[in-house]
């Protein structure tokens, strides 16, 4: 037993736990497993060296288990207390403490027969193959040593061990990874005494073993009294009864158990509602808040909804506003009206013509006159309509409208204002931010994101400097300062007090710093006695400017229409003196427009009729344009063919199409009868223009067929220009087809 | 309240509507412009198509959660409007 002790010993690190095979020791272990699930009286019988060996690869420490729980003390042959210590007392334990838990697993079973226990169902396999593998047979009684930790611990005491060893192994570590990793280390490698965990006598014992003979012949005088027991008569078959008692009735009452069927289904978005969704009690929330929120939630989706109806209902004049497809509506009844109309359309589809698709207008705009409109800056969509009457005497305070095109019934905000609203811009670097000029010389810049009570964030009522007269035009530009790489957004502003003026926000309020004053430039041939009535006039010498445009490329530059019908180029760096002057037009400038598409060119229109094309450079138009009597009020470029423009006359609506004809307009589209047409705007994105006139309408008509989509617009006006330049320079020679209307 | 008032007054008047019908949450209509009877019976099947479509819409995703539903039908067009505590039931005939 020694010697196998010994041989034992030698495998470092492999072996583990020997038991002797002392009768008292074997009792105070069996006794434990007496408290297990072993009834086994064989195992009782069983000294058996218990040594077990570990197919494992685990370094084993020796550490007792048990003693602190247990006065169990073990000895071994030679009297040597090799009782177990406990685990959590040696330093580097934790890798004991997980070769422990190895054991359980890994280990294999002991007295097969016997066994009950699940673990031991477990480890028999293991324990078979174990032997199979040529291993020494007096495997293990590493199923006692199962249940011993089983037994003496209880489940909760080895996983307090365990943090406990490896967070001293972490620190351990820790130390020496940092201060000695250049040191030789010694290191001494020391077996301890050795700990059984497991104890579980096995019945089968190796025939190389010291005390197999004994055991032999035990098994071979158990086998005789076996064989002997049949026709012995020392063993006499006997049956035994069991006294069965006389069963008593009892009755019972108890409550009925009620059942209640419970049934839920749950889905991913529960699941998620429930983990996510904000800890707040409905308690919470008294009765108000929920009605507050009935409203809200009710205008929201009736915004939606409204817009889907209004959908379903303009979704053909939607779609060629967009320029998609239209599609047919398959369940509506197809009348024979429509097909023949079709026909005629295709066949009239050549000659450009406007269609009207839809107009703007609710009961608030309607009766009042529509005075400017632009369109926002991000939201392409969105569009900002002003209402004033310019001309009468009364003046109703003022409204501003935001449509959409994505309800075309009503608009999105309403703006009341003090004064009638004569000009509107809104900003590109705030895309909320709406500047809106008034008939009294007020500016206010109102945010238009919020949907409730928009007033206005600030306004130049209070400014000092503040405009006499009606702001007939705003502009937001931006300006590129050298340093700064963003760009700074400035409002100017044109009114009829004869300055132009450049806002900026000093202390929440507008103030202004003046650009230019329009001085009247007076005529040398025109000595009237007027001149003298006219120093005396409370506006001086200054001039109503009516109109300006920033160039599109260079900001600081700009064009002022005046009163007078006189167009001066000015800058922005020079406030006392024009660059320029371009005298035609003798009736008021009402409008100035540059073309964005050639920067030299732009147009100017005028009460007296005509519309002139000028190039920057020259100080007479290059061409002009008259068609019917009457004063032309506004004038704009298509943003995406260069020689198209629409003007807005008294009464009609003009588009030209300068590479068809320059002596008339395209387009003529007359307004209704009684209505005057005051605005005009082109869309960027489409081929639609929108008028607003006099009874609050804004119409979006479409363009159709134009030639002008073909080729190259700017070529071909440039080419017009510089052929009309020529000749103005050749007016000797009479042209028969291209006179140039003078005004 | 006026502004809701106001608002289901302009859906009403729109081309084409039929019907508007207002739910809460439980499928007890609310509000609406229909007789009686119809408007129980779109209220009790259209609660059901919504708890249904909004369920598919959350299972695919929980963070996505349902706006707008359209029925088109031979005859005319439900618009359903869902909110977290009611919804909004319109019935349309664009082609009239």
């Amino acid at each position: 037993m020694s010697t196998s002790v010994a041989k034992l010993e030698k495998k470092k690190r492999r072996e583990l736990v020997l038991r002797p095979s002392s009768g008292a020791i074997n009792v105070s272990v069996s006794g434990l497993h007496g408290s297990t699930r072993r009834p086994n009286s064989v195992v009782a019988s069983y000294s058996g060296r218990y040594f077990s060996v570990i197919g494992g690869s685990k370094m084993l420490e020796k550490s007792a288990i048990q003693a602190p729980r247990q006065a169990v003390r073990v000895f071994d042959e030679g009297n040597n207390d090799v009782t177990p210590r406990p685990l959590y007392q040696v330093a580097p334990g934790a890798v004991q403490a997980k070769a422990s838990w190895f054991f359980v697993e890994e280990i294999p079973g002991g007295s097969a027969s016997d066994q009950t226990s699940t673990t031991g169902g477990l480890i028999m396999p293991f324990f078979r193959s174990v032997l199979g593998s040529s291993r020494i047979s007096t495997q293990s009684t590493i199923e006692s040593m199962n249940e011993e930790i089983e037994n003496t611990f209880s489940k909760q005491d080895m996983p307090i061990n365990l943090p406990d060893v490896q967070k001293k192994r972490e620190i351990v570590k820790e130390q020496v990874t940092e201060e000695m990793l250049k040191d030789i280390i010694d290191v001494y490698l020391s077996e301890t005494s050795t700990i059984s965990l497991l104890d579980i006598p096995n019945t089968f014992v190796s025939a190389d073993a010291d005390d197999a003979k004994a055991i032999i012949e035990r098994n071979s005088q158990y086998a005789e009294v076996c064989r002997n027991r049949m026709g012995s008569h020392k063993y006499v078959d006997h049956s035994v009864q069991t006294v069965n008692g006389a069963a008593k009735n009892k009755q019972v009452q108890s409550d009925s158990i009620t059942m209640v069927d419970a049934a839920t289904t749950v889905t991913t978005w529960d699941i998620y509602d429930t983990l996510c969704s904000p800890e707040q009690d409905e308690t919470m929330h008294s009765p108000e808040p929920e009605k507050a929120s009935y409203t809200e939630a009710v205008v929201d989706t009736d915004r939606v909804m409204e817009r889907s109806i209004l959908r379903n209902a303009f979704q053909p004049k939607l779609a060629a506003y967009r320029q998609l497809p239209v599609l047919e509506d398959p369940d509506s009844p197809v009348r024979p009206g429509t097909v023949e109309q079709r026909k005629e359309d295709i066949e009239n589809s050549r000659s450009p013509a406007l269609k009207c698709l839809w107009a703007f207008s609710c009961e608030l705009s309607r009766g009042r006159s529509v005075s400017s409109m632009a369109w926002n800056k991000k939201n392409l969509d969105l569009l900002a309509v002003g209402y004033g009457e310019l001309h009468s005497s009364n003046q109703k305070p003022g409204l501003v409208c935001c449509w959409s095109f994505k309800n075309l019934m009503w608009p999105e905000r309403v703006i009341h204002c003090d004064s009638a609203v004569t000009s509107l811009d809104f900003s590109s670097n705030n895309p909320s931010q709406l500047a809106v000029g008034m008939h009294d010389g007020t500016i206010a810049v109102y945010n238009v994101q919020s949907q409730i009570n928009i007033s206005h964030v600030i306004s130049s009522s209070k400014c000092p400097d503040k405009h006499l007269g009606p702001v007939w035009q705003l502009r937001w530009t931006q300006t590129e300062l050298s340093l700064i790489e963003e760009q700074v957004e400035s409002l100017s502003s044109v009114s009829a007090d004869g300055r132009i003026c450049k806002w900026f926000v000093f202390i929440s309020d507008l103030n202004c710093t003046e650009l230019m004053k329009l001085e009247r430039v007076h005529n040398k041939k025109k000595k009237a006695g007027g001149n003298g009535t006219e120093k005396k006039s409370v506006l001086s010498e200054l001039t109503p400017g009516l109109c300006f445009d920033f160039h599109p490329l260079d900001s600081g530059l700009y064009l002022v229409g005046t009163w007078e019908g006189l167009i001066h180029k000015c800058s922005c760096s020079n406030s006392q003196q024009f660059l320029q002057t371009y005298r035609k037009h003798f009736c008021p400038v009402n409008c100035i427009a540059w073309c964005p598409l050639s920067p030299e060119l732009f147009l100017s229109c005028s009460s007296d009729w005509t519309i002139q094309l000028w190039k920057q450079d020259h100080c007479s138009p290059v061409l002009g344009f008259s068609s019917t009597q009457g004063a032309v009020y506004d004038i704009k470029w298509c943003p995406k063919w260069a020689t198209v423009f629409g003007a807005i006359k008294e009464g009609q609506l003009e588009i030209w199409d300068l590479s068809a004809n320059i002596l008339d307009p395209v387009i003529v589209q007359p307004a209704a009868p009684g209505v005057t047409m005051k605005s005009l705007l082109f869309h960027t994105q489409s081929d639609c223009i929108l008028v607003g006139d006099s009874a609050g309408h804004v119409t979006v008509y479409q363009l159709k067929n134009l030639r002008a989509r073909e080729s190259n617009q700017v070529n071909i006006l440039e080419g017009l220009i510089s052929s009309a330049a020529s000749r103005q320079f050749c007016k000797t020679q009479p042209d028969k087809n291209r006179s140039i209307p003078t005004a | 309240m006026a502004e809701v008032e106001e608002t289901l007054k302009r859906i009403q008047g729109q081309k084409g509507v039929q019907g508007i019908i207002i739910v809460n949450s439980e499928g007890i209509p609310i509000k609406t412009t229909l007789d009686n009877s119809s408007t129980v019976q779109y209220a009790g099947l259209i609660h059901q198509l919504v708890m249904k479509a909004r369920s598919t819409i959350r299972d695919m995703d929980p963070q996505n959660d349902l706006t707008f539903l359209r029925v088109r039908s031979k005859k005319n067009e439900i618009m359903i409007a869902p909110d977290k505590d009611y919804f909004l039931i319109v019935i349309q005939n664009p082609s009239d």
